[in-house]
This record gives C-alpha cells, structure tokens and sequence, in this order.
C-alpha cells in the first residue's frame, strides 16, 4: 500500500515536474548555455566567444538607459500600487457608500489582460483624439495634444500610470482582507482614548497590516519582473529606447537585431538581480513570519 | 476501486495525448505549411490564392499569417526552433541574404529553370532580389515604389496644378501649402520604417547610390559629411514645420488617413497606400495622384525606392514538390498575379502581365520605376537587420531632435559598427 502511494505520487509528479524542466529549466540552461556564444537565432553554426557579451554590456549605453529605466520601473511599480491600494483599502473600509460597487470597479483592471490594459490606455494617451488631451483641452482652452507615449520624457512614466492602474485593485483587496483580520477592541480603544484618524492609521492600522503589505511587496516585485507585456504592447521600448528595460532591451537585441547570444547575456544578468532581489525578500520574509507569527 | 479509477483516468490521459501527438505528428502529405505576413484586408486576398492554388494542383495549403511587424520576430523564433512552416513571405535584399547565410533556406534554381521562370521574372529583379550567394532562393511575389502621394483635392484648392520635379520647386509647394494653412507632409514613423524613404531619396539624390550602398554595407561611416549633408536638408524641412506635428505618434495609415482627410497635403510611402486607399473608397488619379522623390543634384543617377516581397523555402521543407509549385503558380499564374497586386496595390514582376490591367496611375509608377537608373531596396532590408533596428531607431530619434543630428548621426555610427 505504502510503495503503491509512492508510486503514484511519482507518477502524478511526473508531469508538472517534466513541464516545469522543459518549459523553465531547460530555457534557463539554455540561455546561460548561449549567452557565452555569437548565435545569431537562426544559424546552426555558432562560435564560443567566452565572456565576450558580458563584456560588451558595459559598454553599451542601451544596457545603461535599460537598467536605469528598469529600476525607476521597479521602484515606482512596487510604491504607487502598493500605496494607492493601501488608500484606497483605508477609504473602503471606513463604510463609504457604495462601497462594493466601487471594490468592484476598482478590482475590475486586474481582470484585463496587459494587452487589453495597454490598448485602453494608448487612446486614453493618443495625441489628437484621446481622453487626457481632451480633457486638458476642455479644462485649458487651450490646442494641446502631447504625444505622452511618443515623447522620450514621458513614455515610460506614462506606461507606469496603466501599470499602476491595473495593479492597484489587487493591493487593495489584500489590503482590505488584512483590515477585517485587525481586532475591532483595538480599533474601539483608539476611538476611546480619542485617537485621530491620522493617528490610527499610523499607529495601529499600518503596523497591524504589515503581513498584508508583504505579500502586497512580494507580488508586486513578481509582477513587475514580469512587466513586460504592457511595455510591449504600448511603446516597444520606445520611442528610441527610451522606455527600454532591460527585458524589453533583451528582446530587442535578440529577436529584432538577431544577437540572441548578447540577448541571452543580458537575460542572464536580468536573472541575477532577480534572484538577488528574492533573496533579500526571503530572507525579510522571514523576520517577518518570526514577528507575527 | 480507487485505484482503478486512477488508473482509468491515466490511461485516458495517456490515449488523448497520444491522439494529439499522432494528429500534430501526421501532417498530410498533399500538405504545404505557409507563414506570411499579409494579414488585415489582405488575408481573403491570399485566401483566394491558396483557393485557386489548392483547386489547379490537389495541394492543400495551410496558412498562419501574423501580424506585419509580429512577423519580424515570429519568423526567427520558428526558426531558432526548426520549426519553419514549408513556405515564409519574406522581403528580398539584406533579410533574406540573412537567412540565407544562416542555412534556413532552399535553393530554387531547379525549379526555377525547370518552369522556366527566367521568361517570367523581369531581368532586373531577378537580379536584384532572387540570388544569393550565386544561388536562386526567392521568387518576388510583387514590388513596391516608394513616392510622394498627395491629396490632389487639397492641391487643386491650393492652387496647386504641377508637381514639382526639381528641389526648389518642392520647398517652394511647401511653403505655398504652408502659407495657406495646409500641413504639407504627413509622416508615421510611430513603427521607424516610413520615417526611412525620406532617408533613402535624401541619401541618394545628394551623394547617390555609391555612398548609399557603402552606407549599406558598412564601409561609409554615418557620421560621414555626406551623410550629414543630407540629414541637414531633411532637418530644414523640420525646421520650417512642413511635416504635420507628432510624427513618432502616428502610424503610416494615421498619416495615409491625415492626407486622405485633407488635413495634409502629401505623404512619401509605398505604392501599397493605394490599396490602403482603394479600400476607404478613394478613387485613384480622382482622389490622390503621385509624383517621384523632386531631384536634388542633378548629377546623381535617378534612383527609385521600394520593397520586393518573396516567397521563400526554408531549408527543413516537408513537402518541397508542393512548395515549388506554390512559388511557380504564384508568380506565373496571370491571374493570380492581377488579382493579388491590384488588391495589395503594388506591381507585378512578371513580364507576362499586361499593363492594361493595372489603372493608368500605377501604370504611370511602371514607367517611372522603368526610366529610373537605379532601384535600391529601401533602407531596413539594403542592410542587414542588427544595423537597420539601429538606423530605424535614429530616424525616430531625429524627428524628436532635428537639431541633434550630428549627434544622433555619431552615435548611430557607434552602434551600427558595432553591429556590423
């Protein structure tokens, strides 16, 4: 009985566990494999060039413009959803009227593909016809029809805004979900001892949702990782590299200028820093979880 | 009992797998596998290709076409995993040599003889774009010209009878268009590549096509004062604001469309905007006209501008009978070759096909393209693709700063070395 639990635990394992090597494993492999070779993509023939591609990349101003747009990225795709989520769920959870209707709606954005999220927000962008330069023209008078996502100065900021956009509806039902955990004696003691609102939130709301506002962390930095899609779908990476990170910036380099080994060695370097960056989370989740429990 | 639903379960798995496996791994054989990028309004055209194709020969075509700029991308992916549909459309010059020269591809000189398809092709692009290394492995499907298509509504209310032939009469439209209130020139260089005709005719009516092609091919620099000379005329004309504002947010139809509406007077692109235009119901030589890039220096050869699609083998072909025939019926069948070109507004490259067929506007683009000197491929497929991503980049680069040019010009230069 007991070998026969073995064996199907082997068997049913099997499967995701073949998936998760081909389709994860195997490509990580491969792209450290190539990033120490000049593969073009598509010629069989390659040569090994030794640390040739990482070498290259510093001296690269591209890779320099990627890792600076990648970290004003990061930063601002972890606070802004993060703290609009966090207001939000405050706002929420003081019984506004309507209050479900408005969970709803603001939930509704994480439900859109990137895809779908980009396209809205290249009309709400578009220069001639779309709603913010509507609006402005409407409210200023005046014939203003900025381009947001062809101007190097706003293009990435702009992409940020829809990326917040989406992302905040998530925070703010983890948010929401660590809010009614919070005993309402502590809640009653603020209100006794005629604690302000401000008070409140910074003395007892804050500190009590900080299990919230690690998983509100964690996901973030995933997903912004993972933030590619919009970027794509809304400028490319540009105008000019301008909005180029550094997996936009690994894109470009392999499949449009077909050096798929620099590429790798650039998704090489992405890797790293990932890595780096859950580590320095796993090793904070950890005082965490020693702290709450 | 639980058990056995278990492994009931698995052994249906294991035979629904299997079923899918047998089904991706039985292609038919009468099959021919195809990847283009005709997509939009143009798919039903191919359709009716593959239709008439499928009906002459008892092949079966099967298509997956992609987006026109997914393409670029999706066709190297399939192939850096062999996995390269039978037939690829693909535009003749520096991508295919690319290809090529990465062993993807299979020569066609035998059926390319065997069909006798030098009484075919005309001599020029058979040249130009269907050898490679000494060998046939493309056979053009169309080509495209590149000129300056205008409004001819807007230009007639402008007073506006002749089209310019010479450079002081083009900036003198400009500043008449101007001086009325028209936006002269609409460009799209949101996607880089329409941004790159005003590069190609600058280039090659200043230095000509000698500096042009070592451009190409690395050996002049971009920082070259040639070069330079011709970025400064094109920042000129930025300066005085003949080109309608926003150009790297536009697309080439939002530019099309800003001349079909009369909000602009004139747009340089490919002969493919007359299809694009034919089809919101614009009438050819009623509705728009076109005239040929104005000369600059009257030295340099006459050159025209344009693309020439192909249809290509790659190298790993399941079914090559059918995949050679499908070249061969393409570009001999005559009415296949009407068909497709009037509906993609381009011209046939066959000989065969009677100009009659063609309206007398692009009639008027065979006679120009015969009378030029010099066609040149335009500028993302005359050199090779990790320089071209770098020149396309730059023209967007300089719609934002003009005045940079030099600038932008030395680091272009940095980079395509680089790449080169």
């Amino acid at each position: 009985m007991e070998r026969s639990a073995l064996y199907w635990r082997v068997v049913l394992l099997a499967a995701p566990v073949t998936v998760f090597a081909v389709l994860v494993i195997w490509p990580l492999f491969s792209s450290f494999f190539y990033s120490f070779t000049n593969w073009n993509g598509f010629n069989p023939e390659y040569d090994f060039v030794g640390l040739e591609n990482f070498a290259k990349i510093g001296s690269d101003r591209l890779f320099i413009g990627a890792i600076i747009n990648t970290t004003i990225w990061m930063v601002a795709a972890i606070l802004l959803p993060t703290l609009l989520g966090l207001a939000l769920a405050l706002l929420l959870d003081s019984k506004v009227p309507g209050g479900p209707i408005f969970k709803t709606l603001f939930y509704l954005p994480i439900c859109l593909s990137a895809v779908v999220v980009g396209q809205i927000w290249i009309w709400i962008y578009q220069a001639d016809w779309g709603l913010l330069n509507t609006v402005i023209r409407a409210v200023s008078g005046s014939s203003f029809n900025y381009a947001w996502l062809a101007k190097p100065d706003t293009s990435l900021g702009s992409v940020i805004v829809a990326w917040s956009w989406q992302q905040t509806g998530l925070s703010m039902v983890i948010f929401l979900a660590g809010l009614t955990s919070i005993p309402n004696d502590l809640l009653e003691v603020c209100e006794i001892e005629g604690a302000s609102t401000w008070q409140r939130i910074r003395i007892v709301l804050i500190p009590l949702l900080t299990p919230a506002t690690v998983v509100v962390v964690a996901l973030s930095v995933i997903n912004s990782l993972k933030g590619f899609d919009i970027l794509y779908i809304m400028t490319g990476g540009g105008p000019f590299h301008s909005s180029d990170t550094l997996a936009m910036h690994m894109y470009n380099e392999s499949f449009k200028k077909y050096l798929m080994g620099y590429g790798s060695a650039i998704s090489v370097v992405l890797f790293l820093i990932a890595l780096t960056i859950i580590r320095i989370y796993f090793r904070n989740l950890k005082k965490v979880d020693e702290i709450y429990g | 009992m639980k058990a056995t639903i278990i492994r009931r379960g698995m052994a249906t798995l294991t035979g629904m797998l299997a079923s899918v496996f047998l089904m991706v791994g039985t292609a038919s054989a009468s099959e021919v596998t195809i990847s283009h990028y005709f997509s939009g309004p143009f798919t039903s055209v191919m359709q009716d290709v593959f239709n008439d194709y499928n009906a002459a020969t008892g092949f079966t075509m099967k298509d997956s076409p992609v987006g026109h700029e997914d393409f670029k991308t999706d066709i190297l992916v399939r192939g850096a995993s062999d996995s390269l549909p039978d037939v690829f459309s693909y535009w003749a010059g520096a991508r295919v040599q690319f290809v090529v020269d990465s062993g993807d591809l299979s020569p066609i000189d035998d059926m390319w003889n065997r069909d006798g398809l030098d009484n075919v092709v005309a001599k020029a692009i058979a040249d130009s774009a269907t050898l490679y290394n000494g060998q046939r492995y493309l056979v053009p499907m169309q080509f495209h010209y590149a000129g300056m298509f205008f409004n001819k509504k807007v230009m007639a209310d402008a007073g506006v009878m002749e089209m310019p032939t010479d450079w002081d009469g083009f900036l003198a439209l400009c500043e008449n268009l101007k001086g009325q209130g028209i936006t002269p020139i609409a460009l799209g260089s949101m996607n880089r590549w329409p941004a790159q005709f005003w590069f190609d005719y600058l280039i090659l009516n200043t230095a000509g096509p000698d500096v042009r092609a070592g451009l190409m091919d690395g050996s002049v620099a971009y920082d070259a004062p040639e070069i330079a000379d011709a970025m400064s005329i094109w920042k000129d004309l930025v300066d005085a604001g003949y080109f309608a504002e926003n150009a790297n947010a536009q697309t080439w139809t939002d530019a099309s469309d800003k001349v079909a509406k009369g909000e602009a007077a004139m747009t340089l692109m490919g002969t493919w905007i007359t299809g694009y235009w034919n089809g919101l119901g614009l009438e050819p030589d009623v509705d728009y006209d076109f005239f040929p890039f104005p000369t600059i220096n009257a030295d340099a050869p006459v050159s025209v501008v344009g693309p020439i699609d192909g249809l290509v083998i790659s190298a790993n072909v399941q079914n090559m009978e059918g995949a050679e025939a499908f070249l061969s019926f393409f570009v001999s069948d005559l009415d296949t070759q009407v068909n497709w070109t009037n509906a993609v507004g381009a011209v046939s490259a066959n000989v065969n096909v009677d100009p009659s067929v063609y309206n007398a506007l692009i009639n008027r683009v065979i006679s120009t393209v015969g009378d030029a000197e010099n066609f040149a491929f335009n500028y993302d497929l005359a050199t090779p693709p990790p320089v071209a991503e770098v020149g396309l980049s730059m023209f967007q680069e300089f719609m934002e700063n003009p005045d940079d040019y030099e600038g932008i010009l030395a680091r272009a230069q940095e980079s395509a070395q680089a790449a080169f």
